[in-house]
């Protein structure tokens, strides 16, 4: 498959956006529906985390999602204007809720762990990020 | 996302269909809905969320949903969740909590 990708603005109301993208692009690719949607909230919850968190819903502030199929594999690449954080950091298992809140928290950073195989995260000049996620599929159509 | 919420009977049971994608954007909306629902019955017991429709669910939904089990639980309110789909059950399951709410499958 082709690289392809999305611009988007650091803003929740792209959340369907990034999904639809994901979905449209790997659907052909990863033919098993809990796989795809595991995919799928993977590379959300990299995006959710870098739009609320890192650039706190700045809707001028631009992201690149860009995603590609090699030899079986998944690449999702965000590049992110917001300096990076260390996802391999968090605990293991997320706290149901945290002591010093009542919102729950490290949810999302967990399933992104638990559904993708590899997470890089590298600081680029001037101190903006590349996250880069792969998903090895589990099963895999001819030619990808 | 389209929430509809059904009548409550006599029970004390309300049944709310949840439609669409439950997400940072949408988790919310829920939220806010249910607690209303809540305060506008005092004598509910259980909400049932019917969930055929629901096609998506992020961590910020399951954080909505543990939301609720701890603010309703203490005023004797227990959430149930029925007609689960595969994709979102995974999801409730692989963050614990299918042992905290009763979840029934597709």
């Amino acid at each position: 498959m082709p690289k392809t990708a999305l611009q988007f603005g650091a803003t929740a109301e792209n959340l369907p956006i990034i999904r639809h993208f994901v979905r449209t692009h790997l659907a052909k690719v990863v033919l098993n529906s809990v796989e795809l949607n595991q995919i799928t909230v993977a590379i959300e919850e990299l995006c959710a985390n870098s739009i609320l968190h890192g650039n706190k819903e700045d809707a001028q502030k631009e992201l690149r999602l860009e995603l590609s199929v090699q030899k079986g594999e998944v690449h999702a690449y965000l590049y992110d204007p917001a300096p990076p954080y260390d996802i391999h950091s968090y605990p293991q298992e997320p706290r149901l809720l945290r002591a010093d809140t009542t919102r729950p928290g490290g949810f999302g950073i967990y399933l992104l762990r638990c559904f993708m195989d590899e997470i890089r995260v590298r600081r680029r000049k001037g101190g903006s990020s590349l996250y880069h996620l792969v998903k090895r599929l589990s099963s895999v159509p001819e030619g990808c | 996302m389209h929430i509809e919420v059904q009548p409550a009977s006599a029970a004390g049971q309300v049944q709310v269909s949840l439609d669409g994608e439950l997400d940072a954007l949408t988790a919310p909306k829920l939220y806010e809905r249910l607690t209303q629902l809540v305060q506008q019955n005092p004598s509910l017991k259980k909400i049932i969320l019917s969930c055929q429709r629901l096609t998506y669910l992020s961590s910020a939904g399951a954080g909505i949903l543990l939301m609720c089990v701890d603010n309703f639980s203490p005023k004797g309110i227990a959430l149930e969740l029925t007609q689960v789909q595969p994709e979102v059950y995974n999801i409730l399951d692989l963050l614990g909590l299918t042992k905290l709410i009763p979840i029934n499958h597709a």
